[in-house]
């Protein structure tokens, strides 16, 4: 569609071009005729002209006034043969003298009509005529201002040096109708070829507006007028995240807006938002509305250059929360919360770091609201950069260490939990908080999680024993790291049943795509475990959802157990929850020898803590 | 038949211009003329009555400022005469518009108004002048002469 746009435009441009060279050419051309028949008539005028002038000088020899005063016989004999050159187009030939007081009088008057009479005045542009007189040259006058003539020639005659009186041959506008009437068909068909251009031209610019119109307005959120998803389809295709960081927007409290001031209060502040936000911006800045009360800004940077976006949001933030909203004697003031990407190109593409802003914009409702979040965790934390995270999987400074989980009931060791950690330059070890968040969304994010596979098969291959790992449920989501789970699995399909996967982060999702992927990991052996059970938003209808082997009891529930009445109790409950569904029960944060007993009374199936071993680089080969 | 319409379109906004461009510029042209005549004859009055034999042009003289057209000729300061008209025995101040009429009323006009050759003229009678005591302002003075 665009490039159809270019192709019209073009056509456009190049008939604009072609009916301005048409214009120009036949002024041109009209002009030159004119001109041309001009300059034949003026000289077969001068023929005529000197042909009236011999005659009166063989009938008047000297003193042209005077001769003609005194002989009314010879002013008729010379009228009549001037009268005789008089035709449709020589309207009036006459002769005029400038008398003492610069009047111009008639001496002879060959006209046929409007005859004047010798002696008599006659107002004319006495400033032509008074420069024949002066010059003693012959003159051609266009007559502008008057309505019959065209142009009048003026003629001195010339008697020893002296001008004594001027023949004027005046041309009727019939003769400047004649030329253009001879013109009129050429005038035609530029008309007519005019007008067809200029309506094919009408038709492809409406055509075009239309088009503008529709896309517009298919782009275009009707209420707010700024861009809508359909919009964002486009530009996540065509956007370089090089030049842009990421924003999401969100109204605090706005649905309290719709329900204590009505909808149409609540459509007032989207409105009034956006208009906010247009002003707060600048000009190179994109808005799109990404849902009811939220909006996505895509904030320009410029490369090489220091971005701006904290400054920017900053000044949305103030100019919203300053702002009063009045709508039909109601008044309201409203915050906004912001989630920030900076460097959106280290994601691999624009929904990851749409997803990036969602999370961070939760994070600033959480923090309280009328906030921005450009980051994941406090700065205080010592994090890697992405390039250093990257730069320790190149260099092979990626390793695990294991954590025993022991069978209670035996003591022995059932299996271990790899825990990822890097090397720095030095010997400085980072931990998964210090690196992690950076990477998520990313290549490097998913390089890791194989690199981690690939140790725990090692290692399970090595000692034949069972090895859990953590991912994200929604790493198994993540195209890109299902397709290469399952490929590692089906790679390592033996040692496949030895692996546990414990999900992190499983309360907000549970669908038929992720239950199928589940089900496909499974089909290798592979069991399920939830991580964290009992903390956050832990959801029981999760064992409805998905097909769960194993149950971890989060830390921060066992680590009191020995002397908190309500951990134990909670700990109690999901322990005989999960002898109920069949599931086997661990209990992390197992610290000291009275978390351990209470742990036995309870007969939860299996531990995990500093108390029954740390992690370690090291593969403990016994018990 | 779009040929045809655009063909009769531009023939009648053509005759249109040409009409209305030559009728306003003659008229404007003969408006200023009167208006400068009638304030130099009547220098002191502030309506001049005004009679005319052409009903056509008493709406002309009745657009100028200081005029009122008069239909009764007694009642008139003068007598603008466009055509064959009496003016033998009136005793009015008679002005003469139009070649012939001018020529052949030189004998009681004060002066005429007439288009010759496509070209305004304008000529007041000296002797008819000195009759009435008008005294014609400098501007008007070139256009004065002794016509037999």
């Amino acid at each position: 569609m665009k490039q159809l746009n270019i192709i019209y435009s073009f056509f456009v441009v190049l008939l604009l071009f072609v009916l301005v060279y048409l214009y120009v050419r036949l002024g041109d051309f009209e002009l030159q005729a004119k001109k041309n028949i001009e300059s034949v008539i003026i000289k077969n005028t001068s023929y005529f002209i000197e042909n009236v002038e011999k005659n009166i000088k063989q009938h008047v020899k000297s003193n042209l006034y005077k001769s003609l005063k005194s002989n009314p016989q010879l002013r008729k004999e010379l009228e009549t043969n001037m009268g005789m050159l008089i035709t449709p187009s020589f309207k009036y030939i006459y002769v005029l003298y400038r008398d003492s007081a610069g009047k111009y009088r008639y001496l002879l008057d060959g006209s046929k009509e409007e005859k004047g009479l010798f002696d008599m005045k006659f107002d004319i542009d006495t400033q032509a005529w008074d420069s024949v007189y002066l010059s003693k040259e012959k003159k051609i006058v266009t007559q502008d201002d008057v309505s019959s003539i065209w142009i009048t020639t003026l003629y001195p005659i010339v008697y020893d040096g002296e001008v004594q009186g001027v023949i004027a041959l005046d041309f009727s506008t019939s003769l400047f109708q004649y030329i253009s009437k001879v013109l009129s068909p050429l005038k035609d068909i530029f008309l007519y070829v005019f007008v067809a251009t200029f309506s094919l031209l009408v038709v492809i610019l409406y055509q075009m507006f239309l088009q503008l119109k529709t896309k517009r307005e298919s782009i275009t959120d009707p209420l707010t007028k700024a861009y809508n998803r359909v919009y964002l389809r486009d530009l996540v295709e065509k956007i370089n995240l090089y030049n842009y960081d990421v924003a999401m927007l969100d109204l605090d409290h706005f649905k309290k807006v719709n329900d204590n001031f009505g909808h149409d209060m609540g459509d007032y502040v989207l409105v009034n938002f956006v208009k906010l936000l247009q002003k707060s911006i600048r000009s190179k800045d994109i808005i799109i509305r990404f849902g009811g009360e939220e909006f996505l800004l895509f904030l320009y940077k410029e490369k090489k250059k220091e971005s701006q976006a904290t400054e920017v949001m900053q000044r949305v933030l103030k100019t919203v929360s300053q702002y009063n909203f009045v709508y039909e004697n109601s008044s309201l003031q409203i915050t906004c919360s912001a989630g920030l990407v900076k460097e959106a190109f280290k994601y691999n593409s624009v929904q990851q770091v749409i997803k990036k802003a969602d999370e961070r914009l939760y994070s600033a409702k959480s923090r309280g609201r009328n906030r921005i979040v450009e980051s994941d965790i406090s700065a205080c934390v010592d994090r890697l950069s992405l390039g250093a995270v990257k730069q320790a999987l190149d260099e092979e400074r990626l390793l695990c260490h294991f954590q025993p989980i022991f069978t209670l009931s035996t003591k022995k060791i059932a299996k271990y939990e790899a825990l990822v950690r890097l090397r720095g330059e030095g010997e400085k070890l980072y931990y998964p908080n210090q690196f992690l968040d950076t990477i998520e969304g990313t290549n490097v994010y998913r390089d890791l999680t194989k690199n981690v596979l690939e140790i725990v098969f090692e290692k399970i291959a090595e000692h034949q024993i069972a090895m859990s790992m953590n991912l994200n449920l929604s790493d198994i989501i993540d195209n890109s790291i299902y397709e290469m789970l399952i490929k590692e699995l089906e790679a390592s399909k033996s040692l496949a049943q030895f692996l546990t996967i414990e999900l992190l982060e499983y309360e907000s999702l549970a669908n038929d795509i992720l239950l199928d992927r589940i089900v496909a990991i499974k089909s290798y052996g592979v069991k399920i475990a939830l991580d964290d059970f009992g903390s956050g938003y832990s959801n029981f209808s999760i064992f409805e959802n998905l097909p769960i082997d194993i149950i971890k009891i989060d830390g921060s529930l066992v680590k009191n157990i020995d002397n908190s009445k309500t951990s134990y109790i909670i700990v109690e409950s999901i322990a005989r929850l999960a002898k109920r569904l069949g599931l086997v029960v661990i209990a992390e944060f197992v610290h000291s020898k009275a978390v351990l007993d209470v742990l036995e009374e309870l007969d939860v199936r299996c531990g995990q803590g500093f108390y029954l071993g740390k992690p370690d680089i090291l593969m403990p080969t016994g018990q | 038949m779009a040929k045809y319409g655009v063909s009769v379109l531009k023939f009648f906004i053509l005759l249109f211009i040409f009409t209305i461009s030559l009728f306003a510029s003659e008229q404007s042209a003969e408006k200023r003329v009167y208006a400068s005549i009638l304030k130099a004859l009547f220098p002191e009055k502030t309506i001049v009555k005004v009679w005319s034999d052409k009903s056509e042009k008493g709406a002309l003289f009745s657009k100028l400022d200081g005029v009122r057209v008069v239909a009764q000729k007694k009642d008139a300061d003068i007598l603008m005469i466009f055509g064959p008209e009496d003016i033998e025995n009136c005793d009015k101040m008679i002005f003469a518009n139009g070649y012939l009429v001018f020529r052949r009323s030189k004998g009681k006009a004060i002066g005429g108004f007439y288009w010759q050759k496509g070209r305004a003229n304008l000529t007041f009678i000296k002797k008819n002048l000195e009759k009435e005591g008008i005294r014609l302002p400098k501007s008007l003075e070139k256009y004065v002469e002794d016509v037999e």
